[in-house]
């Protein structure tokens, strides 16, 4: 089962994630920045396309894999003012996802959160899973 | 006599001052310097402050003492607060040692008239601030911008605006950097940056920007105020915000061009947001390039937000509400320094610059006095004036604080108070608010650290001078 907390940090955020596998974990991780971006917004069912969204990141590591993934959809927020609420993530190694997400509109772009960082970035394997820990700078 | 308050070695070296020694860690180059009365020193073992500035004191090129600020807290990478120099013939830039609000900074603009003359008035004032600023990312702001036109204040800042009749050429004057750096390059700018920040010129941002009226309330240097045109009574507004969007993806970016080269630079971190380059690598010189133009972004950003509360206030006024830039100055930023015989890459992140009298790039109107430097308080307490010094410029590389400095997460502050709670407690002090009830609670004065000892700190240490006290009685929060 997955799962996302958010932790005390002095000035940022931290996003703590745990799923049964890699795709879960990148599933979740996305939706908890989206509870984030979220909040506080007016969010209403996307008017364009209530179908699903491709996305598609590539990257060097597993750990900036998440960082990246996070980023894309901060980045889709703010210039697209469209959040994602369903993550289905097609395809995953520790370098590159295919995911396709639905979601909803938001009126203002959502501001809260400038970037997911690599500070203190965690990604561990555990007995049953994995977890991650990255700090969002907000 | 050592500190056995943390797990460093830590020696007090006066009433203001701890130095963390070299020899805490195998992997530091120079020493660590924290400045922080006993009280402040609580606070800065109280998270990982310490252990981000030790981190710093390993990267390449480092030269002198870090430093960490008495507002200094835990940050990613570098602290907020903190300041470090490398040499630009074999060091390091870092993104993440400028963070990723690239040009946050403060302006502060001054009336002709005292508060009392507009008291009455103040309430429609900062509505009207409210409506005619846009606080958010919402879907534009103040000035719609072509993308050659958002090149022109990428490579220009402030000066671009000049013939728009948004700055005027004190404007510039009184800007760090005249408002516009020379070696910004658009080009070195993403275009998912571009796309960020195209609609966002005239807006404050969230967390904790602002736009705030207040009054002079305490002068402590007659002869500074003077020279910067500050009295007691006076009508202020403090600007709060930085490059938005625009710096926000060129950190972004840049942090991840500089995580997949350091292997090859030859360069191991303790911790990843600290990614770098060398200042004269390909990677550097870009990420210097497209910083410079973040930075010049944020200069026009205060200015385009400075012609609309300028509108504001003439609005409600006529020519008794004309306001003038006493100075515009940064607090996340890496620049090209000249100290000694040395060229530096200076980093302040949640730090400013604060040169004395005799620099060459005090402006030539506070020659006498020395750069002004605004730290602005939390809502609700106050903000202070004041000037760099000469000392400063040998003591931390000419670098001051910039604020109270967080002490309490957001989630800690929310349950201390709510946001209407908040709201009514600024509104007891006779202090008039606009914004988002969430933002109030996370930004709420307890939050912070005493501004009043953080300031006190920088000034006993020679750091900065104290000027004038300013008292908010109008906020527009992001």
């Amino acid at each position: 089962m997955a799962w996302h907390r958010f932790l005390d940090h002095t000035s940022e955020i931290t996003l703590h994630v745990g799923a049964g596998g890699w795709s879960a974990l990148l599933a979740e991780a996305g939706l908890g920045l989206a509870e984030l971006l979220l909040r506080g917004a007016a969010a209403a069912p996307d008017p364009e396309n209530t179908g699903w969204r491709p996305l598609e990141v590539a990257s060097h590591d597993r750990e900036a894999l998440l960082v990246d993934w996070l980023n894309e959809l901060v980045y889709l927020a703010e210039t697209g003012l469209w959040v994602p609420q369903e993550i289905e993530i097609e395809e995953a190694s520790e370098t590159h996802l295919k995911a396709r997400a639905r979601g909803v509109t938001v009126e203002e772009a959502p501001s809260l959160v400038k970037a997911a960082t690599f500070h203190d970035l965690h990604v561990r394997d555990l007995a049953d899973g994995l977890e991650a820990e990255v700090i969002l700078d907000v | 006599m050592t500190d056995k308050t943390t797990h460093y070695p830590a020696v007090r070296l006066d009433p203001v001052c701890v130095e963390i020694p070299k020899s805490a860690r195998p992997d530091m180059l120079v020493p660590a310097r924290v400045w922080v009365d006993e009280e402040l020193w609580k606070k800065a073992v109280s998270d990982r402050t310490l252990d981000q500035l030790v981190n710093v004191a390993t990267l390449p090129g480092v030269c002198g003492c870090v430093h960490a600020m008495p507002d200094a807290h835990e940050g990613y990478g570098f602290p907020v607060g903190g300041v470090a120099a490398f040499r630009a013939k074999d060091g390091v830039i870092s993104p993440g040692g400028v963070g990723y609000d690239i040009n946050c900074g403060v302006r502060l603009l001054a009336a002709d008239i005292g508060y009392g003359e507009m008291k009455q008035r103040l309430e429609p004032i900062v509505h009207d601030l409210s409506r005619s600023i846009p606080s958010g990312t919402g879907r534009g702001g103040a000035l719609k911008l072509n993308a050659p036109e958002l090149d022109r204040v990428l490579a220009q800042g402030c000066r671009s605006l000049v013939e728009r009749g948004l700055a005027t050429q004190e404007d510039l004057e009184h800007t760090e950097a005249e408002g516009s750096f020379a070696t910004a390059d658009p080009d070195k700018v993403s275009s998912r940056a571009h796309e960020r920040g195209k609609d966002q010129l005239g807006t404050i941002g969230s967390g904790n920007h602002f736009v705030e009226v207040q009054r002079v309330e305490t002068i402590y240097d007659e002869e500074a105020a003077e020279a910067l045109g500050l009295w007691k009574g006076q009508l202020t507004i403090l600007i709060h915000t930085g490059s938005r969007g625009m710096g926000h993806q060129i950190c972004t970016d840049y942090v991840r061009a500089m995580d997949a080269v350091m292997a090859r630079h030859g360069i191991k971190l303790p911790d990843r947001e600290l990614a770098c380059a060398p200042f004269d690598s390909p990677e550097g010189k870009a990420y210097f390039a497209a910083m410079c133009a973040a930075a010049n972004f944020a200069f026009a950003n205060r200015q385009v937000i400075t012609h609309a509360v300028r509108q504001v206030f003439q609005r409600a006024l006529g020519d008794s509400g004309d306001l003038r830039l006493v100075y515009d100055v940064a607090h996340n930023m890496a620049k090209l320094e000249q100290h000694g015989k040395q060229k530096l890459v200076v980093h302040r992140k949640g730090a400013t610059r604060a040169f004395g009298p005799s620099h060459p790039e005090t402006p030539a109107a506070y020659r006498s006095v020395g750069q002004p430097v605004f730290i602005p308080g939390s809502m609700g307490t106050a903000s202070y004036v004041l000037v760099g010094t000469d000392e400063a410029f040998g003591l931390s590389f000419g670098s001051t604080c910039h604020g109270a400095g967080r002490a309490m997460s957001r989630t800690a502050a929310k349950k201390v108070k709510s946001g209407n709670e908040v709201r009514k407690d600024l509104e007891k002090q006779g202090i008039v608010v606009r914004g988002s009830t969430g933002e109030l609670a996370e930004e709420a004065p307890h939050a912070y650290k005493d501004v009043d000892r953080v300031v006190q700190v920088v000034h006993d240490a020679g750091l900065a001078r104290k000027v004038a006290r300013l008292r908010p009685v109008g906020v527009v929060k992001g």
